[in-house]
């Protein structure tokens, strides 16, 4: 019997030449807005409890999206603004930029959102997030202990993802 | 500026020769104080011709100021006393004092004897300023038409002067031309004088 | 540099309200319901930004970059928010947002007519506004 794919993730990760501190934190939620993941390496800044600040967090993000959606220039049909949109569905964005901080987005055909907090000064980090994506896929879709929609607690995967992020450009 | 150049120390301040002044003003300090004595002269009216009226009087105050500080400063205490020496006096010296320019054009005009026009493709004070629809063909130039009926009232020539936007071809924006409509005793004297 | 790149422009009041609002060609056009709502929500997120900074002193979202767009925002001091959305990439939108400010603080404020945190409806600010964006100026902004 052969096992395809099995040891190597792939695709391989995105060459990486980072400094070590660029990542501030990261967020995974599933489409029900249940933070799944959350990892924080750098935050000098709280302003708000854990809770109240993932809530936010996902509240933007669905605001961010049934923005872009209704403001996309390129196409006709662009539904009504604060309807949900299916993931894949309308004009979304991956990324946005402030003085402090650059946030780079991803949703999975699932609905699946990871959320990767940088310096500004970050570049486009879409392939990182796919990377990012398919670890979770491996480590923790794959794990048999993991129950779907529940909050993850896979050693492996957070390990990975910390080791990972701690590279980035 | 005290202490640039060779400034000459004078003891008694009367020997010392008249300044100049200054002659630049922050171009933005000037709009933004103009838009207060519109906005503030809006508060005081209730019809369009109101507030020209008060824009006027407000002009007509520095007419008569200028005119005494220029006849002093650039003519010996000399004023004009003919008709198209004050109108060559109020298109260049007046407007060079006030607009740092000369004013773009000085025409007599063809349907009357008595009427003059002074026009500026673009006045200094309508520089930054969009008239709203429905204030129909107000113009802020009538402070500068203040200004020129002031200077020409004060020299002994007085006349009606009010300002209007003609529309240019080929351009988006009209000029404004301030229109001067000498007194009958104006023209009586200049026929006398020959 | 293509000026057909840039979508539309909008300024949002320092409290969320739209009060300028031009399509520059996108497909689709808006109503002003809509475009009243996107004001504000862009208000809003722009706020809720600066609350999840890791770090102090953000001063809100400066672009945003979505599927078919990119959207770049300036806000004043004073709190009003200039934001262009223009073709995904397009350069020097930061310096062409500075000089539409600039075009703000001449015509528009020096205006006697003009209400503050009002819709803006001055001519002078429209014709130099077009000026600014149709494509051969777009290159000489970069002074």
């Amino acid at each position: 019997m052969q096992f395809f794919g099995g040891s190597d993730i792939s695709p391989s990760p995105p060459v990486t030449t980072g400094s070590g501190d660029n990542g501030h934190m990261m967020y995974i939620f599933n489409r029900n807005g249940v933070c799944l993941l959350y990892r924080e390496w750098n935050r000098p800044l709280k302003t708000l409890d854990a809770q109240q600040d993932h809530k936010l967090m996902f509240g933007l993000l669905f605001s961010l999206k049934s923005f872009t959606a209704k403001m996309d220039p390129t196409s006709v049909e662009k539904g009504n603004l604060g309807v949900p949109q299916l993931p894949g569905q309308g004009c979304s964005f991956h990324s946005f930029r402030t003085n402090t901080y650059k946030l780079s987005f991803m949703e999975s055909p699932s609905g699946i959102k990871i959320i990767l907090v940088t310096s500004p000064k970050t570049g486009d980090l879409r392939e990182s997030l796919k990377y990012i994506y398919n670890l979770y896929v491996e480590y923790v879709v794959k794990n048999p202990l993991y129950t779907p929609g529940t909050p993850i607690s896979c050693e492996l995967f957070n390990t990975t993802v910390d080791q990972y992020v701690k590279n980035l450009a | 500026m005290i202490g640039v150049g060779k400034l000459k120390q004078y003891t008694n301040v009367l020997e010392k020769p008249l300044s100049k002044g200054k002659q630049e003003v922050s171009l933005s300090a000037f709009a933004f104080l103009f838009s207060e004595l519109v906005q503030y002269n809006q508060t005081q009216v209730d019809n369009i011709s109101e507030l020209e009226r008060r824009l006027e009087d407000a002009g007509y105050a520095v007419g008569a100021r200028v005119l005494e500080l220029l006849c002093h400063r650039e003519k010996g205490n000399r004023r004009e006393t003919r008709l198209l020496g004050i109108l060559s006096f109020v298109h260049s010296t007046v407007w060079k004092v006030l607009f740092g320019k000369v004013a773009d054009s000085l025409e007599k005009g063809t349907e009357h004897e008595d009427e003059y026009m002074i026009s500026e493709k673009e006045p200094l004070v309508n520089r930054f300023i969009s008239i709203p629809k429905d204030m129909g063909t107000f113009n802020c130039g009538a402070f500068v038409a203040g200004i020129v009926r002031g200077v020409l009232d004060n020299a002994g020539f007085p006349a009606v002067v009010t300002a209007h936007f003609v529309p240019v071809e080929g351009q988006q924006r009209p000029r404004t031309t301030i229109l001067i409509k000498f007194a009958e005793e104006v023209l009586r004297r200049e026929a006398r004088l020959g | 540099m293509d000026g057909a790149a840039i979508y539309s422009l909008f300024i949002i009041n320092k409290s969320g309200g739209l009060i300028f609002y031009k399509d520059y060609g996108s497909t689709g056009r808006m109503d002003t319901n809509d475009s009243l709502r996107l004001a504000s929500l862009w208000h809003s997120m722009h706020a809720i930004s600066q609350q999840l900074s890791p770090t102090v002193g953000c001063s809100g979202v400066e672009l945003l970059q979505a599927d078919t767009f990119d959207l770049h925002c300036f806000q004043s001091l004073t709190g009003t928010k200039f934001f262009v959305v223009c073709e995904p990439g397009t350069q020097r939108m930061e310096a062409l947002l500075k000089f539409i400010y600039e075009l703000f603080a001449d015509y528009v404020l020096k205006n006697p007519f003009y209400e503050m945190e009002m819709p803006i409806r001055c001519e002078l600010f429209d014709l130099n506004l077009l000026q600014a964006v149709q494509k051969d100026r777009v290159a000489s902004l970069s002074r």
